[in-house]
């Protein structure tokens, strides 16, 4: 993949993912909606960064155009050193395949699939084995052990979005995105997925960006980002609840 | 409710076109069948009162034989008769009428049509009474004025590029082939010819001559004087003549008896293609219960929602009926369309077989239409039945919660329901075939569809471990997408089955027929190879009811070329011994044990005379014959006693037929004597290929006669096995394509199902083509599913088949493994055909609308 392996200027900056001016219009004359306005942002290495911001404020689909799943109208992204904006179909799906985790709110797992062959899903796509420590560590780290074998089906939601993490952390990507990860479970299991997705960037050194709506959700990122009618409105370092809420209210008006 | 069916009709065009297409095709094969044989028929009755118009009355013999094993033969009257009835009072012309074998030969020296595999070849006589003769002289032709002279028909005349005043050889009964000039070209009526059937047509004296039949003939017409009727003129002629064995007809009985022979040989067209009609119907049928059960279970939601607005189960169930109804009519509809069209088509087919059919109009009956748009319609809505009948029972709650339930199987009642109706039909099918039943083939019938009921009630109990193995290897071979595959096939069992069934029943049928053909291939060659010690074989080609042969000249001549140590014709004969349709065989008693491995256990075979017979042991033993014992044979020429003076072989059948005439015995009992085959052994010394030489150089007035080994004598045998073998496995095409289209329907069904999912594989990373494969080798293990199951059927009814048939000669079980891998391998590949549009539908999946779909 040349593309790939193709030298960026962001390489060394120890930026995960950035984006530069960044727009994206649906539609056009007067259906135009601008979900995306000229938005510049760039995530760190090994941080935790929550996306916030009220419905329609454009974050998931700024998520979506980051991870490779959406096309910008205007406006460069990357990824490490890939410009995912000027890669083609097939090109993305091995960026994701490759350099991406991912969690969704919902609907994360393959029912026909076992909970071990879920997490490895990618790797198995790839044709790669997976390394069977780093495995071991993933899956005694969302507490699956005794849970490997079992269908989708057989499994509570809770558990379900923590095969969903352990999937995204098992293939060791540059960058996990999450979608409203504990948008769908109650809320001490999303306390534990949060926690899960907390220590991976600790003590692993993973790059997580999250979307959500629940203040509670990002006082776990180091960092938040606030996002309004598709522009960047705020940031917060070192969140709290309380921090975040005031905040929203701030910009909310 | 009818707004929500016509909603649900527009929402899912594709589904429905697909679902419809399952019963189109059905019901166009079908009303295309019945128009085309309404057509046919209408057509050669209309020819034959056309051509008979002028026959008042008609004198012929009462002595006939008339079996299950061809056409009625019926002895032939003497010629001198003929004054006698013209002299009747009201008769104002009669004239003789002969019929024969004949065989035109073209320029190039081949025979003109080949009546082994197609129509017949006849000779006749030219009347000089224009009322009874039915063909019409074209532009420049004359009537045969002289021996050697012919007026040939105008099919064969342009088939074999002849003109008027042309030299045609022409192969006759008796004597050698023969040169004559063509005097003229004559329509038989309208037609070019009847039926296909080529026509030479002599002087009636050299007609008698040739046919072997001086100063006989077939039959005598006669034409009333104005004021006499034709019932008259029957009862006049019969009184004139009154002679217990004749029998007088009017004009109306024998134009009646033709159009009835005209509709026995349609029904021998329309039956089998009917049948095959109505197995893709059964297979469209299988089409229509799964997509509506699959349509029902993703609408389960809105079925719910019209339960918890009010809707009562009837209206729901009501809906979901409506919704058949329509695709039945429509597709009905258009089917009976395409149908007329097909009609078309098939007759060109058949003119392209030799079966010449004259122009006309197509014959569209009402019954056709009625029947067409009936049977389509009641197909679509009874498949539905149980579907909607499911989608009145979804509960009102099932639209405020997600229940995505994958239906359980229940396993236990499924198995032993199942179990008992396979058990049942598989028990009709043998007590069909062997117990003592007077109407064991509706057992069969009734037991066969059981089979496929009981196959299909089992099919989701093994669906998912008969999956589980099939894909076994695709792990290994295609990593995930392989995996997926397998995993897919096996998540919903019924579906799976369902869909396989449906191939499973055409390819049962051709699983059926492959082991008969290869079967009955085996069981000849091993008679050929026990009881054929000739080295070489004239042959006309060995139909079934052959038609035509040699002359007796061929067998003379090749009885005196110098290479020959022995030879003997052969010739079959249809026969009733004891009221039973039978067959014999008549050879030279002299040499057959030269050239046959038989084994006289009593008698010899050369004590066989005129008025004798050689009967097998097997069935001496059965009806308690003895050496000496009188038996009464019922032949074409009348009914004689025979004296039984050999009985040969043992329980088996030994290549030659339950009876055995010497060639004397044999012209006495037929009205017409052609050899069918000549056997020969050469002498001491003489190569095979010096022999074949020899051969060659005798038989090159015979272009019908074909030099055999014994290799090449069962490579001609299972050569015409092949040929019906193919027509069956086209008829069959038209069922395994529909089965095609609904694996295809199914997987389109579940790929739009797993949107989702699907957008999530490509979400973590699995690209198109991975996401293709996965498509289409899931598509691959139904495909073989069904496959397997079928020729699991279709071996297990050849064997019942085959062994009921031991008697007639069936004496081996064989079936083609390579063939049958072979079948198995091609429905791999078409399923990776059927696969191709959804598994392209699939790639297609915008991954994000995938993902945050509802």
């Amino acid at each position: 993949m040349s593309v790939l392996a193709e030298p960026q200027p962001a390489a060394d900056t120890g930026v995960a993912a950035r984006a530069s001016s960044v727009s994206k219009i649906y539609g056009t004359g007067d259906a135009e909606v601008r979900a995306l306005d000229d938005v510049d942002v760039a995530f760190e290495k090994s941080r935790f960064t929550a996306i916030m911001g009220p419905s329609g404020s454009g974050k998931s689909t700024l998520l979506h155009c980051l991870a490779g799943l959406d096309r910008v109208t205007s406006g460069r992204v990357f990824l490490g050193d890939v410009e995912v904006s000027a890669c083609s179909e097939k090109e993305l799906t091995l960026v994701r395949r490759d350099k991406v985790g991912f969690v969704f709110q919902a609907y994360n797992l393959i029912p026909t699939l076992n909970a071990i062959e879920n997490i490895v899903l990618p790797m198995a796509l790839a044709g790669r084995k997976p390394d069977d420590a780093w495995l071991d560590t993933v899956v005694d780290t969302v507490q699956l052990r005794d849970r490997l074998r079992h269908r989708p089906s057989e499994l509570s939601g809770g558990q379900q979005q923590r095969v969903a993490v352990a999937r995204a952390l098992a293939s060791k990507p540059e960058i996990i995105f999450a979608d409203e990860p504990t948008g769908n479970v109650d809320s001490r299991a999303g306390a534990e997925i949060l926690a899960f997705m907390q220590q991976a960037v600790r003590d692993f050194g993973q790059t997580i960006v999250m979307v959500t709506h629940d203040p509670v959700a990002a006082a776990y990122a180091d960092r938040v980002v606030f996002l309004g009618d598709g522009r960047i409105v705020g940031e917060m370092t070192e969140p709290t609840a309380e921090k975040v809420i005031d905040e929203m209210k701030q910009l909310g008006g | 409710m009818w707004r929500v069916t016509r909603k649900g009709l527009r929402a899912h065009k594709l589904r429905f076109a697909l679902t419809a297409l399952a019963v189109l095709l059905g019901v166009a094969f079908m009303s295309g069948t019945m128009v085309l044989t309404d057509t046919i028929e209408k057509t050669f009755d209309d020819l034959f009162a056309d051509v008979n118009a002028g026959v008042d009355a008609a004198v012929r013999s009462k002595e006939s034989l008339e079996g299950n094993f061809g056409p009625e033969q019926r002895a032939r009257i003497p010629a001198d008769l003929l004054p006698a009835v013209a002299a009747v009072d009201g008769v104002k012309a009669a004239d003789g009428d002969i019929d024969f074998y004949a065989q035109l030969v073209d320029k190039d020296d081949e025979t003109i049509g080949n009546p082994s595999q197609g129509p017949p070849t006849f000779g006749s006589n030219w009347s000089e009474v224009d009322e009874l003769n039915p063909w019409r002289l074209q532009p420049g032709s004359r009537p045969p004025e002289a021996a050697g002279e012919v007026v040939i028909d105008k099919g064969s005349a342009d088939e074999g590029d002849f003109e008027v005043g042309d030299r045609v050889s022409i192969l006759v009964v008796s004597g050698a082939p023969q040169e004559y000039e063509i005097a003229g070209i004559a329509k038989f009526g309208d037609a070019d010819g009847p039926a296909g059937a080529s026509f030479a047509l002599f002087m009636t004296a050299e007609a008698q001559r040739v046919a072997g039949a001086e100063g006989q003939f077939d039959a005598i017409a006669a034409v009333a004087e104005r004021g006499v009727s034709e019932a008259q003129l029957r009862d006049r002629i019969r009184d004139a003549l009154d002679d217990k064995d004749l029998e007088v007809l009017t004009g109306a009985e024998i134009t009646e008896e033709d159009q009835n022979e005209i509709q026995d040989l349609v029904s021998f067209i329309r039956i089998p293609l009917v049948i095959f009609a109505g197995i893709a119907l059964l297979v469209g049928s299988f089409i229509i219960f799964n997509t509506f059960s699959i349509v029902v279970a993703q609408r389960t939601r809105e079925m719910a929602l019209l339960r918890a607005i009010g809707g009562s189960r009837f209206q729901v169930t009501a809906s979901v009926v409506a919704e058949a109804f329509v695709v039945g009519v429509l597709a009905s509809l258009i089917g009976l369309l395409a149908g007329i069209g097909l009609s078309s088509v098939l007759k060109v087919a058949l003119n392209g077989f030799g079966f010449e059919i004259p122009a006309g109009a197509s014959v569209i009956r009402t019954s056709t239409v009625v029947l067409s748009l009936m049977v389509g319609t009641v197909i679509t809505v009874l498949s539905a039945l149980v579907p909607a009948w499911k989608a009145a029972r979804v509960p009102p709650i099932a639209a405020i919660r997600d229940v995505a339930v994958e239906q359980s199987v229940n396993v236990a009642r499924r198995g032993t329901v199942g179990g008992a109706i396979l058990l049942f039909g598989a028990g009709a099918i043998l007590l069909g075939l062997f117990g003592d039943l007077d109407q064991g083939v509706y057992a069969v019938a009734l037991g066969t569809l059981a089979v496929f009921v009981g196959a299909t009630v089992l099919g989701p109990v093994f669906a998912r471990p008969s999956c589980a193995v099939i894909g076994w290897p695709l792990p290994r071979l295609r990593g995930m997408a392989g995996t997926l595959a397998r995993e897919n096939a096996m998540r919903n069992p019924r579906r799976t089955s369902a869909t396989a069934a449906a191939l499973m029943i055409g390819v049962a049928i051709v699983g059926f027929f492959t082991v008969l053909a290869s079967s009955l291939k085996e069981s000849v060659n091993a008679q050929v190879d026990r009881a054929f010690q000739a080295d070489f074989v004239l042959n006309t080609g060995f139909g079934f009811g052959a038609f035509g042969g040699f002359s007796p000249d061929l067998a003379a001549r090749v009885a005196e070329l110098p290479e020959v140590e022995a030879s003997s014709p052969l010739r079959f004969g249809t026969v009733k011994v004891d009221g039973d349709d039978d067959f014999l065989v008549a050879f030279d008693p002299e040499t057959v044990l030269e050239l046959f491995k038989l084994d006289p256990r009593k008698g010899t075979f050369t004590d066989l005379d005129e008025n004798s017979v050689a009967v097998s042991e097997r069935i001496a033993n059965r009806k308690g014959w003895k050496l000496g014992t009188e038996i009464p044979v019922q032949f074409p020429n009348g009914e004689r006693e025979l004296t039984i003076r050999t009985i040969y072989g043992t329980g088996e059948r030994e290549g030659l037929s339950d009876f055995g005439l010497s060639l004397e015995g044999y012209a006495l009992g037929y009205p017409e004597v052609v050899d069918n085959q000549v056997y020969v052994r050469l002498a001491d010394g003489v190569s095979p290929a010096e022999g074949r030489k020899a051969l060659e150089r005798v038989a090159k007035p015979y272009p019908n006669a074909e030099i055999q080994d014994q290799t090449e004598f069962k490579e001609s045998f299972s050569g015409q096995i092949n040929q019906i073998l193919g027509l069956v496995y086209v008829l069959l095409v038209l069922a395994v394509f529909i089965a095609l289209i609904g694996i295809a329907n199914t997987l389109a069904l579940s790929v739009y199902e797993r949107t989702r999912e699907l957008g999530l594989l490509r979400a973590v990373g699995m690209t198109r083509r991975q996401l293709r494969s996965s498509v289409r080798w899931e598509a691959v293990i139904i495909a073989v599913l069904g496959t397997v199951i079928g020729i699991a059927i279709g071996v297990f009814f050849g064997f019942a088949v085959i062994k009921s048939l031991r008697d007639q000669g069936f004496e081996k079980f064989a079936p083609s493994v390579g063939q049958l891998i072979i079948i198995v391998i091609a429905a791999g590949f078409a399923g990776v055909v059927a696969a191709l549009f959804p598994a392209r539908r699939a790639a297609k999946l915008d991954v994000l609308r995938a993902i945050s779909t509802e």
